[in-house]
């Protein structure tokens, strides 16, 4: 907006404690005041409470009880949280399986779209083409596209896969059987998907970035390397952070690739051996599958931390980095 | 390396122009394996396509052909397809428009499920939040910043902790299998209030206050003031909340029980458990998915614009 802000006596704003309310009157008068205020805060209110923090409470209890959804819940306290991690073995793997693909597909992607972004972010014709090519996948994210990725690695050597393995001398794999590459599939699917995404965002930060500071930058003889680490890199880094946090946070709640490409029949989730096995499709598989409502509860609450105190290094570590410049 | 900087570049420090010249070539080969990637990017969507009008023997020819040998629109509808009972003839099945014979319009039937769903949870949660997004910004209702500490530090929060509960709750509302059960949990979205306010506090309440002191009322202040004014914000918003309706899946998995309220996700889904007894399929699955995936590739192009702005605008804000 280039439009400046008064900041007029009536100037209203939610965050700043100090935009105290103009008049407080009696209760019935603020009531009369502010009635409307609150009755348009209401249907989002309600719906808020009703359907998310309701649930969050009613979730964290479940977490705490066994549960299968006919018989009434029994509190066993935390139970299924030291079943959880002493002795799960599954959930073990789904959490290794899970760090594993969010650490590749993360910094896989954050790389490949901060290049293309480099390369890619002028307003000529031909970036504009490109940029949008790369995005391509973002918006067509969905199930049919999984469905394509499972065309791509059928088994038979009529596959996409195996036709391109073979024409580079390898031999006919049998992609979605063998449990080495069931994580880098699901890699490959999250970088192809969320790259052109991360470009978006990072072209838009970059353009930001104001010229002059690279035309002073040549003049006093700084090279292009050192150009991107000392002016693109730091200045980018608000937008670095946010799309960091925000991959990552989507990573981990990875569930239709890994529920669709190796379905075979209803009640299995996880690919061969459970190598594809993640924290989600583990939740629903508990959930869904088995009924055992209060351990998935227990599984949904342990993703929340992981992802809460993952965030939280993210935001403590992008800090520090500040803290250095 | 931009081919903009590089040549502001060179005109500021007066670099001879073949030594301009020779930078460009080198930026210009450092991009080819991003033109690669180009093509890997784009090969799934020719896949798709192809495999949409190739024929059930075609679909598993060793080596696969890459582009349709005699088009066909089988995997659509197949008059040669046998009906339920007949023998089935292993080079015809039955297109995308056969299927769920059980369900009128069939395949239509879930694409008008999960358009009619997705403007519905769209326009919705828009109108609460913009709402929301006012009173918090605009009024001076004391508790404004509880609330909007609270609806912040619910994004933390992924949606999957709510799904148990949020699953017995309908269930105990007599909502699942229902276009309500479905509609109703998700209109609440934290994200598109905080949004909407990072935006409007970008907006000076100068033209709210003259309106107040014109006796307009709250509710016309909304709507004939600040919606207007956000529309650049509410564009944006709407697009991600469309495309993820759109793709909606783990949600109705759960709670849609009904072959009639299957949205397209759940149809795509079904079709790929299909595929497990017959490959052949693969190409009513593909057909499927390609007219799945179009309108949002269509959408996408029309309001590409919006996209962009809308994403940059995201990351920028937050």
């Amino acid at each position: 907006m280039t439009v400046k802000q008064t900041a007029g006596p009536e100037r209203a704003e939610a965050p700043e404690p100090q935009a105290a309310p103009r008049r407080t009157g009696r209760p019935t008068h603020r009531l009369q005041r502010y009635g409307p205020a609150y009755a348009m805060l209401l249907p989002f209110a309600v719906l808020f409470i009703v359907f998310l923090v309701y649930p969050l409470i009613r979730s964290f209890y479940y977490s705490l009880t066994d549960f299968n959804g006919i018989k009434a819940p029994e509190f066993v306290g935390f139970q299924n949280f030291t079943e959880l991690f002493l002795h799960d073995d599954r959930f073990h793997k789904a959490i290794w399986n899970t760090v594993k693909y969010v650490l590749a597909s993360v910094v896989l992607t954050i790389a490949l779209g901060l290049v293309l972004a480099i390369a890619f972010k002028s307003t000529s014709l031909r970036d504009r083409v490109m940029r949008t090519i790369f995005f391509l996948p973002s918006v067509s994210a969905g199930v049919g596209v999984i469905l394509v990725w499972r065309w791509i690695f059928m088994v038979d050597s009529w596959g996409l896969g195996n036709t391109v393995v073979r024409f580079f001398g390898g031999e006919n794999k049998a992609w979605l059987a063998d449990p080495a590459v069931s994580i880098p599939v699901l890699v490959t699917m999250a970088v192809w998907g969320g790259a052109g995404y991360a470009m978006v965002l990072f072209v838009a930060g970059i353009n930001a970035i104001p010229d002059e500071l690279y035309e002073q930058a040549s003049i006093d003889g700084a090279s292009k390397a050192r150009q991107f680490w000392h002016i693109t890199l730091p200045l980018l880094r608000p937008v670095l952070v946010f799309v960091i946090i925000t991959s990552t946070i989507g990573a981990f709640q990875i569930f239709e690739p890994v529920y669709l490409l190796w379905r075979r029949s209803a009640s299995i989730v996880g690919g061969p051996l459970d190598s594809a096995l993640t924290i989600v499709p583990y939740l629903y598989d508990m959930g869904f599958n088995r009924f055992q409502l209060g351990y998935a509860s227990a599984i949904a609450w342990v993703l929340f931390l992981i992802i809460f105190l993952v965030t939280l290094v993210q935001l403590r570590v992008t800090k520090t980095f500040k803290e250095f410049e | 390396m931009s081919v903009k900087t590089l040549a502001s570049a060179g005109t500021v420090t007066k670099r001879p122009p073949s030594l301009t010249r020779r930078l460009n070539l080198a930026a210009e080969l450092a991009r080819i394996p991003l033109y690669l990637w180009a093509l890997v990017v784009l090969i799934p969507f020719w896949w798709m396509i192809i495999a949409a009008f190739k024929t059930v023997p075609e679909l598993m020819k060793n080596p696969p052909t890459f582009y349709p040998q005699n088009p066909s629109l089988d995997s659509f509808y197949d008059p040669n397809a046998a009906g339920i009972g007949d023998d089935p003839t292993p080079d015809s099945v039955p297109g995308v428009f056969q299927r769920w014979e059980d369900v009128a319009g069939g395949f239509l039937r879930f694409a008008a499920n999960t358009f009619g769903i997705t403007v519905v949870v769209t326009v919705l949660s828009l109108l609460i939040a913009s709402l929301a997004a006012y009173m918090l910004t605009k009024t001076a209702a004391p508790g404004r910043r509880i609330v909007f500490v609270t609806i912040i530090s619910s994004m933390m929060i992924p949606w999957q902790v709510s799904l148990i509960p949020n699953y017995l709750l309908t269930s105990d509302l007599h909502m699942t299998d229902s276009y309500l059960g479905y509609i109703i949990p998700g209109l609440a979205k934290a994200f598109v209030v905080f949004f909407l306010v990072q935006y409007l506090r970008s907006i000076p309440d100068d033209l709210v206050h003259a309106a107040r002191v014109d006796g307009a009322s709250e509710w016309r202040i909304w709507w004939q003031i600040i919606l207007p004014l956000l529309r650049p914000a509410l564009a944006a918003m709407a697009i991600f909340v469309a495309l993820g309706e759109w793709n909606n899946f783990l949600w109705p998995l759960i709670i849609i029980r009904t072959d009639e309220l299957m949205n397209l996700p759940m149809a795509l889904s079904s079709l790929n458990n299909a595929i497990v007894s017959s490959p052949g399929s693969m190409g009513v699955a593909m057909a499927a998915s390609l007219l799945a995936t179009l309108p949002t590739v269509v959408f996408f192009f029309l309001f590409q614009k919006h996209f962009i702005k809308g994403i940059a605008l995201s990351g920028i804000k937050a």
